[in-house]
C-alpha cells in the first residue's frame, strides 16, 4: 500500500459573496482546487478578479460563502477563530503585498516572530532565521528596522518569517506589487529556491505577466472562476 | 490624564485630612481636651456640686497621675467650674470661671498660649485672665481690678477683688466673651471648695484618633482603682466632630470615583484611537495566527504598563507637592481670613495631612480604570478582520 497523498489545501466548489451597498458581489465563484505539497503555483488574473479573496479563502483568514477548504486534509469551514488561528500560525505563511513588517522590530524579530508566536526559545528561533538569512541573502541586515530597509528586502524578510516555521503552504499576494524589476526577480528567485530546496508550497497572486512566466503551474482567474489550469514543464533547476 | 487624576486625589484627600485634623485639633485642643474625667454624676447638668469623690473630694495629685500613667496620654491637668459675674463698676459681665493649674493646663490645652496683653495668672493669687470681647465689653485693661461674683457650694455668694493679669485671644468670639481663667486655689477658695474639690482633669492625646479607646481604658483602670469617675473623649464630647470626620471619609470615596469614572472614558477613548491607528498591526498579528485572546491579553498588559508609568508620573508629582503642604502650608490669607468649622478656629492654609491609605487606594483604582478602560479597545483590537483591515478596507 501507497501512503495516500494529501493535497497541502483543497477547495470544492468554493464560492465568496459580498454584500456590497446592498449588492451582491460575488469575488470567487465556485472554485475546485487541489494544491499538491511542494507545488508553486502562480495564481494569475486580471485586478478585480479574486486572487485576493481566494487567498484569503485558502489561509482561512476568510470564511468561505458556500463549499469547503481544506488544509492538511482538515476542514476549515468547522473551525472557531481561535482554532482558525492555531492553524494559520502552524501550517500557513503568508506575505502581503504591503505592511507586511512590524515597524518598531527588527529584520531578525520580525522574521521570527511566528516561531515566538509559538513558543520556541529564542536560541532555536535565532538559529532558524539565520539560516534562513543565509539562503535569502540577508545576513547582516538582521538588526535593522524595516524603515532601514530597501522594498525587495522587506518582503524578502516578510518571506523568512511565512517560511521559517515550516509551514504547509505559504500564500503571497502580490508580493512583488511595490517593487522594481529587478527585485521582482530577486524576490521570486527566492522562493522558487525555497520551494526547490526545501519544498516549500507557495502560492503566488500576481497580474504581472512576467512573472507569471516562471510559474511551474499556472491558474488564471477571471470574474472569480477558474478560467484556466496548466501544469508548465519545469523551468529546469 | 491618569497620573492628574492620581494627583488630585490624593491632594485633595491629604488636604481634607488636613482640615480634619486641624478642626479636631483646634476644637479640643484650645479648651476642651481630648480627654476629660468628671465625677460619675457630672455629665450633663455640669453641677458644681459633683466634684469627683463627692463630698470629701479626691487626691487630685493621685487622679492626675493615675491618668497621666495611660500611655496615650501626654498631659493632665485639674479643673474647676463655676459661674458667675465679673464687674468694673461701671460695666458688668456674666463669664464662666475656669479654676486652672497654670503650670499644668498650657500642657493639655493652648487657651493660655492665646495671651495676647499682659501675663498669665499666679498660683494662689486673686488673679483673671480674660478673653478680648470681654475685656472690651467690660473695658478692662491689664492691671485692672474687678469684682468677681460666684455662688459657693455652701449656698452663699462668694466674691472677691480680683486683678485682671492679662487677656487673651483664641480668634472664637464665643470663648473670648465667656470664659475667664483663675488659679484653681483662688477659684476653690471663691467657691468654698476644699482643696480636693476638683470637677475635672482634661488630658492630651497626642493622637486625637487614639483618645476614644484612651478613655476606654482609663475608665477600667481608674474605676479599678477605686475613683467613681466617668472619662470621655472628645469624640463623646464633640459627636458632630466625628460626624464630619467620617463625611469627610465618605466624600473621598465619591471622589475617587468621581476622578477615575471620569477618566476612564477619557483613556477608553484614547485607546480605542491608538488601536484604530494601530489596526494594520492587530490585523497583521491576526494573520500570522495570533489568537484574539492573544491580542485582548497583550492590550491589557500595554494599559497596565501605561498605568504603571501613570502612576509613576503621579506619584513623582504628588509626593513632592505633599510633603511640600505637609511641612509649609500653602499660605491662602491673602484671599480670606481666620474661619471656624464646628466652631472649630481654622487658619486660611492648605496643609496636607499625609493619606498613606488613600495613596495606595488611588493607584490600585488607578490600575483598575486603566485595566477596565483598556478592555473595551482591546476586544475590538481583537475583533479587527484581519482581511479587509490588510487590504485597506
Ligand atoms: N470585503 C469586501 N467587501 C466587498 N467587496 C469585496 C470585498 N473584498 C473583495 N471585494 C470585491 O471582490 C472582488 C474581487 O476582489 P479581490 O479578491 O481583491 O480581487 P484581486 O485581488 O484579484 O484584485 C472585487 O470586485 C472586490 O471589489
Ligand atoms: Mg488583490
Amino acid at each position: 500500500m501507497t501512503k495516500q497523498r494529501m493535497p497541502a489545501v483543497k477547495t470544492a466548489d468554493v464560492w465568496k459573496v459580498f454584500e456590497h451597498d446592498g449588492l451582491a458581489v460575488e469575488a470567487v465563484r465556485g472554485v475546485s482546487l487541489d494544491i499538491e505539497p511542494g507545488e508553486f503555483v502562480v495564481l494569475a488574473g486580471p485586478s478585480g478578479s479574486g486572487k485576493t479573496t481566494l487567498l484569503n479563502l485558502l489561509g482561512g483568514l476568510t470564511r468561505p460563502t458556500r463549499g469547503g477548504v481544506w488544509i492538511d486534509g482538515r476542514d476549515l469551514t468547522s473551525m472557531s477563530e481561535r482554532e482558525l488561528a492555531k492553524l494559520r500560525l502552524e501550517r500557513v505563511g503568508f506575505v502581503f503585498q504591503a505592511y507586511n513588517l512590524l515597524p518598531v522590530l527588527t529584520a531578525l524579530e520580525n522574521a521570527e516572530f511566528s516561531l515566538l508566536l509559538r513558543g520556541i526559545p529564542p536560541d532555536e528561533r535565532r538559529r532558524r532565521v539565520e539560516e534562513l538569512f543565509a539562503v535569502i541573502g540577508m545576513t547582516g541586515l538582521e538588526d535593522r528596522r524595516p524603515a532601514k530597509l530597501s522594498g525587495g528586502e522587506q518582503q524578502r524578510v516578510a518571506v523568512a518569517r511565512a517560511v521559517v516555521g515550516k509551514p504547509a503552504l505559504v500564500l503571497a499576494d502580490e508580493p512583488t506589487a511595490n517593487l522594481d524589476s529587478a527585485a521582482s526577480d530577486a524576490l521570486l528567485g527566492v522562493m522558487a529556491d525555497l520551494n526547490r530546496e526545501r519544498g516549500t508550497t507557495f502560492v503566488f497572486a500576481t497580474h504581472d505577466t512576467r512573472l507569471m512566466e516562471r510559474a511551474k503551474r499556472l491558474i488564471r482567474l477571471v470574474d472569480g472562476a477558474i478560467e484556466s489550469d496548466d501544469v508548465r514543464q519545469d523551468m529546469g533547476g | 490624564m491618569l497620573a492628574v487624576g492620581y494627583f488630585s486625589v490624593v491632594i485633595l484627600v491629604g488636604w481634607s485630612k488636613g482640615l480634619v485634623a486641624e478642626m479636631i485639633g483646634n476644637g479640643t485642643g484650645i479648651l476642651t481636651g481630648q480627654l476629660q474625667v468628671h465625677a460619675a454624676d457630672y455629665q450633663p447638668d455640669k453641677s458644681v456640686h459633683a466634684t469627683i469623690g463627692g463630698r470629701e473630694g479626691t487626691d487630685v495629685a493621685a487622679l492626675v497621675n493615675a491618668v497621666r500613667a495611660d500611655p496615650a496620654i501626654e498631659a493632665a491637668t485639674p479643673r474647676v467650674y463655676g459661674g458667675g459675674l465679673v464687674s468694673t463698676g461701671s460695666a458688668t459681665a456674666a463669664a464662666v470661671f475656669l479654676g486652672v493649674d497654670p503650670e499644668l493646663e498650657p500642657q493639655v490645652s493652648r487657651i493660655m498660649g492665646a495671651l495676647e496683653r499682659g501675663r498669665h495668672p499666679r498660683r494662689g493669687a486673686n488673679e483673671l485672665l480674660i478673653g478680648a470681647e470681654m475685656a472690651r465689653s467690660l473695658g478692662a485693661e491689664p492691671g485692672d481690678t474687678v469684682v468677681v461674683v460666684a455662688p459657693a457650694v455652701d449656698g452663699s455668694l462668694g466674691n472677691d477683688l480680683f486683678v485682671v493679669s492679662g487677656i487673651y485671644s483664641t480668634g472664637l468670639a464665643d470663648l473670648d466673651r465667656t470664659f475667664a481663667l483663675i488659679p484653681i486655689d483662688a477659684l476653690q477658695f471663691l467657691m468654698a471648695l476644699e482643696p480636693t474639690r476638683i470637677h475635672e482633669i482634661a488630658a492630651s492625646v497626642p493622637d486625637p484618633w487614639q483618645a476614644a479607646e484612651a478613655a476606654e481604658r482609663l475608665s477600667a483602670v481608674l474605676e479599678g482603682a477605686g475613683f467613681a469617675v466617668g472619662v470621655e473623649s472628645w469624640a463623646t464630647l464633640r459627636p458632630e466632630m466625628v460626624e464630619y470626620a467620617q463625611l469627610s471619609q465618605a466624600f473621598q470615596w465619591i471622589l475617587l470615583f468621581i476622578v477615575f469614572g471620569m477618566a476612564i472614558f477619557g483613556v477608553a477613548n484614547t485607546m480605542l484611537m491608538a488601536t484604530f491607528e494601530r489596526r494594520y498591526e492587530f490585523a497583521l498579528l491576526l494573520a500570522l495566527g495570533a489568537t484574539p485572546g492573544v491580542i485582548v491579553r497583550s492590550v491589557l498588559w500595554e494599559a497596565m504598563a501605561l498605568g504603571a508609568l501613570a502612576l509613576a508620573a503621579g506619584a513623582a508629582i504628588t509626593f513632592p507637592v505633599m510633603v511640600w503642604w505637609h511641612r509649609v502650608p500653602l499660605d491662602l490669607s491673602w484671599l480670606f481670613g481666620d474661619f471656624t468649622m464646628l466652631g472649630a478656629l481654622m487658619r486660611p492654609v492648605i496643609r496636607i495631612e499625609y493619606p498613606w491609605l488613600m495613596t495606595v487606594q488611588a493607584a490600585v483604582a488607578l490600575f483598575l480604570t486603566a485595566a477596565l478602560a483598556a478592555v473595551y479597545p482591546a476586544i475590538r483590537a481583537a475583533r479587527i478582520p484581519p482581511a479587509d483591515t490588510l487590504a485597506g478596507r
